[in-house]
């Protein structure tokens, strides 16, 4: 990897005191920006400029996260770029980012190593970067919030817990329907209602039921906790040095995600917590999907990230200075409107772009030099620069980028997208969710994995490449160029589903369709994530038990086959004894319940597993030899008897199988408990009853010797 | 920054030398460092400038900006001595190409805040004044520049300030630092001419807060017993920290929804109102709802007393509709939590009112009480007429 400071940290600047009343000890606050999303949602956009780079109300996305970074405070920025690295040092360094009365200090640390956020905080841990508390986001976070009291609280959480807190999250409220809630990341968490921990973080998306641990909240000891559907992830967060040191310790965490579900589970091992901040006012988003690009340009032309206006040019760029008039209708300079044209509402239109006569153009943003030709109706279009749009266009909630030509008559419906330097038309309409790009949706198989590797001068090659394939008229128009990206409508294929995420999940019919791009951001749905490789094993282990034990059931396996099969599991998953006989155990004990349901009788219980049992007696007999097995294995029993105690007649049905000796029930039984609970079953009337018979039939024994 | 003409140098040291002159004289400034080399000063300056761009661009995100424009005033004036200080420039023509260089950046940074702009042509007039006094012209003949002397002269005048005089420089700050000092002054004056404007047992409306509204009240409390009747201004509300405010000082308050000021008004003896800006026609950029206040006082013949320090009066018109405006977010108007309905209706969240200048019965400065028709004479003293484009 390779280290570029753009800015050379001026010593002069940075060291002089640029606040007199600031804290002598207080360190400035360290910033990591991540400029990249690890994913392929804005393929094919981001085939030719990196997603940071695509302009939303025609300024870059990584300016609004820096200006976000800047105006809460940040003095130095670490930003980390993977893909099409270069483009963005190049974009920064011309930036007013990098002048060097910059209060904020921008480092540009590029590297084609990193797959994921984790290989980044784990960079950051390396190269030792952050000295104290840092921020992190991605560079497609739009945000005017001001995080200095989340910060606050975060630091006082800190020096009070003895660094037990090492993460902040910030959430926007935003109830469930509301347009700027992504719906990818939906999120359920609980938390501690004081001290605004969090208890429980899970996302929601296509869950129809939700398994929620209540023990975790109940152990807490807390008297309120919330759970809340009404949280939008702003996808910021202040992190302590530990987080980037977390990272490095648990190398199979790759996202957020991981991390905070990672931290959660082994929150009694590690001691660590995450908390919470909830912002009122400010406004927080991350542009992860063309419908959340969509939903934040209109929140931004509506000024809802005030003072982060398209008017107030705030990353200072020569010439890119509107106006704003009624209506939300913004004007860079030098832009000519035709006669007749009406520019209705929430419209930004860049500089010099000439819209010719009889136009239409409501909630539409425009980049700079395009000329949009004579009875043009834009609705919630974005078209980005230098494109050119012919007569009698129509264009409705499609986003069409730099260098397109649309040629007269076409009609571009619903969530189209024209990537770079396509040409459409004449007189076409496309359907609903088109996706054109120069780039042949094949060299994806092609190119696969080098693709993130790859830079400018392999676009050049795959253009070379693409020449030789013929552009379809039937998808592009008869003067058309591009390849069409196959939607949904076709066939199921990989690209089906890249297409779908560009646009978001909200479209999308089946929510199938998703898991498998959501398994390529490292995140599962269900609750039981694992915490550990090693957990999974013996998660794996006991559904293959089971599974053998139910085919035994089905086939009539002999038992000495059985015990063969369970052996050979063990070995292939690297599973000790004693959790072999546990596990066994648990899962023969559990068998009704997942025939029959979890409310069958006792009764019921027992006459379904007497024949189990006495089947299966050789298989424990194999296992349970040693007094500490039965010990082992009785507690496995009370494990699962915790939940229903009335079951307890099998213990006396394993007796009389030989599975259990005598010795080894008492030993157990006059072990004593730890729990209230097991306490409570030993006091259980039927058990109480079995242990007395059991004394008395071991007296009367010694009686008749 | 490396090759630098002797000539330069040596202004640098006389610069720093009125510094030291200067800063006897004003305490506040002491941390100016004295013997910088010449790069890093103009790097620190250029730094000063930018964070106070930056400042500018974000202050305010609620109606009122966080601080009063008396201090954005003060502000500005502070940095443009900084930059006269320690600026490179030989002749006063050079140092007002800065200033207005520096000037324009400042004014496109947030157009609301037209203090800004005005304290720019305040200076911008200072140097003009000290060129022509150093030259030895009387000013007054500059000021007094006739129809047809203006015809005549044609192009700027600026081809006269090249000439370079040893003392301009400390000069220029002297005249600042005095305008400081009337800046810091400005709303003890105007609180001083309280008692001749509110008298025993009258009811007074206000709305929203205004700083030097407040000190004016206060002032008055001091001797008269009077009740104030104070519109909330929503959605913001200021007018509840100013009720607030005014209670600490036994003054008898109430607070008023904004659709009951036409109501309340058929008893109120005397509207008093702070304003943003005074226009250069002697309107007013004021609060939203002042408009409607202004309105309702002239139909009940109710006298409208607007406060407002020198520092206000813009050369602005109200006809140019880009800077006019001032739209915040509308978080105030339909909270973001509100879900759905965002999507399906746009929300505004304006700030300003325009009132014109005939609902107007008089200004109080802190140079004394004027008619809206005297403002154009104001503006004329204040700044020079070549200036008022920046």
């Amino acid at each position: 990897s390779n280290v570029c400071h753009v800015a050379a940290p001026d010593l002069a600047a940075t060291s002089r005191p640029r606040k007199a009343d600031k804290d002598e000890e207080e360190k400035p606050l360290q910033a990591v920006l991540v400029a990249d999303s690890f994913n392929r949602r804005f393929f094919p956009i981001t085939k030719d400029q990196p997603r940071a780079l695509l302009p939303l109300a025609n300024v870059s996305m990584i300016d609004y996260t820096l200006e976000f970074l800047t105006s809460t405070g940040v003095q130095e920025t670490f930003v980390f770029c993977c893909w099409m690295a270069s483009k963005i040092k190049e974009h920064l360094q011309k930036s007013k980012w990098c002048r060097p009365t910059s209060p904020n200090v921008v480092h540009v640390i590029t590297s084609d190593l990193y797959r994921s956020l984790g290989d980044v905080l784990r960079d950051v841990d390396a190269k030792a970067l952050v000295r104290s508390d840092f921020l992190l986001v991605y560079g497609d976070v739009v945000s005017n919030i001001d995080v200095s009291q989340a910060l606050q609280e975060h630091k006082q959480r800190r020096s009070m817990d003895k660094n037990v807190s090492v993460m902040t999250m910030i959430f926007k409220e935003s109830p469930p329907g509301h347009k700027t809630r992504c719906e990818d990341d939906d999120i359920i968490v609980a938390m501690d209602g004081k001290s605004k921990r969090i208890l429980h973080y899970q996302r929601a998306q296509a869950l129809k039921k939700l398994h929620f641990p209540m023990v975790r909240c109940l152990e807490v000891g807390s008297d309120e906790f919330e759970i809340r559907f009404d949280l939008l992830d702003c996808h910021i967060s202040i992190c302590s040095p530990q987080v980037a040191e977390l990272f490095t310790d648990n190398f199979d965490y790759q996202t957020k995600n991981d991390f905070v579900r990672g931290l959660l589970v082994n929150e009694e091992i590690l001691g660590n917590q995450i908390h919470m901040h909830v912002t009122r006012d400010g406004y927080g988003a991350r542009v992860s999907n063309l419908l959340m690009y969509d939903t934040v340009s209109s929140d931004t032309i509506r000024r809802w990230i005030y003072p982060i206006t398209p008017e107030a040019n705030f990353a200072d760029q020569e010439g890119q200075s509107c106006t704003h008039s009624r209506h939300n209708v913004y004007r860079e300079p030098g832009v000519s409107l035709g006669h007749g044209s009406q520019m209705e509402e929430n419209v930004l239109i860049g500089r010099n772009t000439v819209i010719g006569a009889n136009c239409t153009i409501s909630n539409t943003v425009i980049g700079a030099n395009c000329v949009i030709g004579d009875n043009v109706t834009l609705d919630r279009a974005y078209i980005w620069n230098r494109v050119h749009i012919a007569d009698n266009v129509k264009v409705k909630q499609s986003v069409i980028c730099d260098n397109v030509e649309v040629k007269h008559g076409v009609v571009l419906s619903e969530q189209c997208v024209l990537a770079y330097n396509v040409v459409v038309g004449p007189d076409i309409t496309l359907p609903e969710g088109t996706v054109l790009s120069m780039h042949h949706p094949d060299e994806e198989d092609d190119e696969d994995e080098d693709e993130f590797l790859s830079d400018d001068n392999d676009v050049g090659y795959s253009k070379d490449k693409t020449k030789q394939k013929v552009f379809n008229p039937a998808e592009v128009g008869s003067e058309g160029k591009g390849y069409r990206w196959k939607s949904s409508s076709l066939d199921d294929t990989e690209e089906d589903e890249l297409a779908e995420c560009i646009w978001g999940l909200a479209l999308s019919a089946d929510p199938e369709s998703d898991s498998e791009s959501e398994v390529s951001e490292g995140s599962h749905d269900l609750g039981s994530h694992p915490a550990s490789p090693e957990l999974d094993d013996v998660k794996v282990f006991q559904n293959e038990v089971h599974g053998t034990l139910q085919r035994g059931l089905d086939e009539n396996i002999s038992c000495d086959n059985l015990v063969l099969e369970i052996n050979s599991l063990k070995y292939a998953y690297n599973i000790s004894l004693k959790e072999v006989m546990q596990i066994l155990m648990r899962v023969v004990l559990e068998f009704p319940f997942q025939q029959q349901g979890a409310q069958i009788s006792t009764a019921q219980y027992s006459s379904h597993l007497l024949p189990l049992l006495k089947k299966w007696a050789p298989v424990f007999k194999n296992y349970v030899k040693r007094p500490q097995d039965q010990l082992d294995c009785l507690a496995s029993m009370e494990e699962v008897f915790l939940e229903c105690e009335t079951h307890w007649a099998v213990l006396m049905s394993m007796y009389q199988l030989e599975i259990l000796e005598e010795e080894g029930i008492m030993h157990w039984f006059n072990q004593g408990s730890t729990t209230d609970k097991s306490q409570q079953l030993r006091r259980n009337q039927g058990l109480l009853k079995f242990i007395k018979w059991l004394q008395e039939a071991e007296e009367s024994s010694e009686g008749d010797e | 920054e490396i090759h630098e003409p002797e000539e330069v140098s040596v202004w640098f040291r006389e610069g720093s030398s009125c510094c030291q002159e200067t800063l006897a004289r004003n305490q506040r400034f002491t941390e100016t460092p004295v013997n910088m080399p010449g790069a890093d000063k103009e790097t620190d300056l250029s730094e000063r400038i930018e964070s106070f761009l930056s400042e500018l661009k974000r202050c305010g995100s609620g109606a009122g900006s966080l601080r009063g424009s008396a201090e954005t005033a003060r502000e500005t004036t502070a940095l443009l001595r900084r930059i006269t200080a320690q600026a490179r420039w030989g002749n006063a023509g050079e140092l007002m190409e800065i200033i207005r260089k520096e000037g324009r950046r400042m004014t496109a940074a947030q157009p609301s805040e037209t203090t800004v702009g005005n304290m720019i042509r305040r200076v911008l007039k200072i140097i003009r004044e000290e060129y022509a006094r150093s030259r030895g012209s009387s000013e007054e003949t500059d000021q007094q520049e006739s129809l047809h002397k203006l015809l005549t002269s044609g192009g700027s005048s600026e081809d006269n300030f090249r000439q370079h005089f040893t003392h301009l420089k400390a000069n220029v700050i002297e005249a600042i630092n005095e305008l400081l000092t009337e800046l810091e002054g400005t709303t003890d004056n105007i609180s001083m001419q309280a008692l001749e404007h509110i008298h025993s047992n009258e009811v007074i409306m206000t709305i929203g807060r205004s700083r030097t509204v407040e000190a004016f009240l206060k002032d008055a409390a001091r001797k008269r017993k009077f009740h104030v009747i104070v519109a909330e201004c929503a959605p913001f509300c200021q007018g509840h920290e100013m009720a607030t405010s005014l209670c600490k000082e036994d003054i008898e308050t109430t607070v008023i929804p904004d659709a009951a000021i036409f109501a309340v008004m058929s008893r109120v003896n005397k509207v008093i109102i702070g304003t943003q800006t005074v226009l250069a026609n002697g309107g007013l950029r004021a609060v939203n709802g002042t408009h409607t206040l202004a309105l309702a006082a002239k139909h009940h013949s109710t006298p409208l007393i607007v406060c407002a320090p020198m520092f206000k009066l813009s050369p602005q018109f109200p006809n140019e509709e880009d800077t006019f405006h001032k739209f915040v977010s509308p978080h105030e108007v339909l909270p973001f939590t509100e879900g759905e309905i965002l999507s399906k209706v746009n929300a505004h969240c304006p700030v300003f009112d325009y009132v014109p200048p005939e609902l107007i019965t008089l200004f109080i400065s802190n140079i004394g009480g004027n008619a809206p028709s005297y403002i154009y004479r104001l503006m004329s003293e204040l700044y020079h007429p070549e200036d008022h484009e920046l």
